[in-house]
């Protein structure tokens, strides 16, 4: 290649792939699998609440969503740590549609 | 002889041509010109095997390729723009050769001279926005929400500190995005115009805060300072929001012929 | 070889950049006349593509240099530019 460097230096073609060093391969792997969970958990704790604020629940069963959720917060927050993710880490950028999953 | 294109950086009007001796351009050849219709477009041969389309497929894909070739086109085009204004190509215009480029000034020139009038004189200003980041909250607030009232157990007691965290980043959200919009006006009243960009990707720019404005702004060439003052004025009234000035920039934002116009809109 | 005028921009430049560590952070600056260098790259992409840059979730892993699963969200990302940028030619975006 002729163009002018940039100081950094070329890298193989396949340096977007992940070798399978055990480490990345579950890094690459878990964080777009934990991104999809925690999608659903945003989607079912939305749900929830707004099943809270219609009305349509006993106290019974709010306890119980609300455990379970609860738990399952608890358990991602556990996986995340596991393999060294931040909550940032846990997203994909669709490009025009923005990210999946809202900032903060 | 391998198939070669021709890559063009920017149109002016004239160009001088020994200040270009001493550039190299994206394919480390030198930069030369094509004139015609009392315009100049800069341009340099290249191979086609790298900038074909099939090859620029490729490498523009390849961030170190990408960020080389970004900056020597940028470079080529800062340097030029020294001599008087002129309108920066975006990457990867590649012409088969000279004539088809004559010919294409010739067809457009009045759309390449009105977009050089509207620039000259003008430079380029960025502005992006982040949202700066809210210190977390302690404890759950005390109140209880929702129809249920008050119930005893835990579960419960989840949702509803679930419900009220969900409420109070929406309504920051909200003031944030109310910030970005004000900002943004403010801002424009001082420019002849303005281009919104999409937001960049967090995990291109390395900061955790979402970015809620990426503008560019035009302005007069000298009003730099007192732009850089506006700036930091507005980020002094909005705690709520952080501010980027970058510039200033060759007119790559506004350098449209206004075939295909970049579209504004605030983030969501 | 293809001899027909190519019209600018020859493609709709849109970098889809894979799961890579960002390239520096965005420096502020308030003074005029950057040394390329300084510029942040992001910012320079911003400008010089059209289609903007796109983080891709794509996760390829490979054994031995052999490629066994590829989850690629890109062709949905090229689907919806296709679609939210009219006038772009469907066949330069490779779908």
């Amino acid at each position: 290649m002729t163009i002018p460097a940039s100081g950094e230096q070329t890298t193989p073609a396949r340096r977007h792939r992940i070798d399978a060093d055990p480490q990345s391969v579950e890094r690459g792997l878990v964080s777009l699998v934990l991104t999809i969970v925690e999608l659903l958990r945003q989607l079912m704790e939305r749900q929830a609440l707004r099943r809270v604020d219609q009305g349509t629940l006993t106290d019974e069963q709010i306890e119980k969503i609300g455990w379970t959720l609860m738990s399952l917060e608890q358990k991602m927050a556990e996986l995340r740590e596991h393999f060294g993710l931040e909550p940032e880490d846990l997203n994909l950028d669709l490009g025009p549609l923005g990210p999946l999953l809202p900032y903060e | 002889m391998e198939p070669h294109g021709v890559w063009i950086y920017a149109i002016a009007e004239r160009v001088a041509i020994p200040p270009l001796r001493q550039l190299t351009g994206v394919g480390g050849g030198p930069v030369r010109t094509v004139a015609a219709a009392g315009l100049t477009a800069v341009a340099e041969d290249v191979e086609l095997a790298e900038f074909g389309e099939d090859a620029l497929r490729r490498n523009l894909e390849d961030l170190g390729w990408l960020e080389a070739t970004a900056r020597a086109h940028h470079h080529v085009i800062d340097a030029v723009a020294q001599q008087g204004p002129l309108m920066p190509m975006r990457l990867a215009t590649v012409y088969s050769g000279d004539e088809v480029i004559a010919a294409t000034l010739a067809e457009r020139t009045a759309d390449f001279r009105s977009a050089l009038a509207r620039i000259s004189g003008r430079k380029e200003w960025g502005v992006k926005a982040y949202a700066a980041r809210q210190p977390q909250p302690d404890g759950a607030p005390e109140r209880t929400t929702g129809p249920a009232g008050s119930s005893a157990g835990a579960g419960a007691a989840y949702l509803r500190r679930r419900r009220d965290e969900l409420t109070s980043q929406k309504n920051t959200r909200r003031e944030t995005l109310a910030s970005a919009e004000v900002i943004h006006a403010e801002l424009s009243r001082h420019a002849a115009e303005t281009r919104v960009h999409p937001p960049q990707a967090p995990q291109l720019t390395g900061s955790k805060a979402p970015m809620i404005l990426n503008a560019a702004y035009l302005l007069e060439d000298e009003w730099g300072e007192d732009f850089a003052a506006v700036v930091s004025a507005l980020e002094g009234q909005h705690p709520g929001v952080k501010l980027e000035l970058t510039g200033p920039w060759p007119p790559y934002s506004f350098a449209g012929t206004g075939e295909r116009e970049e579209s504004g809109g605030l983030t969501a | 070889m293809d001899s027909r005028p190519e019209v600018e921009p020859a493609l709709v430049p849109t970098a889809v950049i894979r799961h890579r560590p960002p390239p520096e952070p965005a420096t502020h600056t308030e003074r005029p006349a950057i040394h390329t260098e300084r510029i942040a790259l992001v910012d320079l992409l911003d400008r010089v593509l059209a289609g903007g840059v796109v983080v891709s979730g794509e996760v390829t892993l490979s054994i031995a240099d052999v490629d066994l699963v590829t989850v690629s969200l890109r062709a949905l990302v090229t689907s919806v530019s296709t679609l939210a940028r009219s006038g772009a030619d469907p066949e330069v975006l490779g779908r």
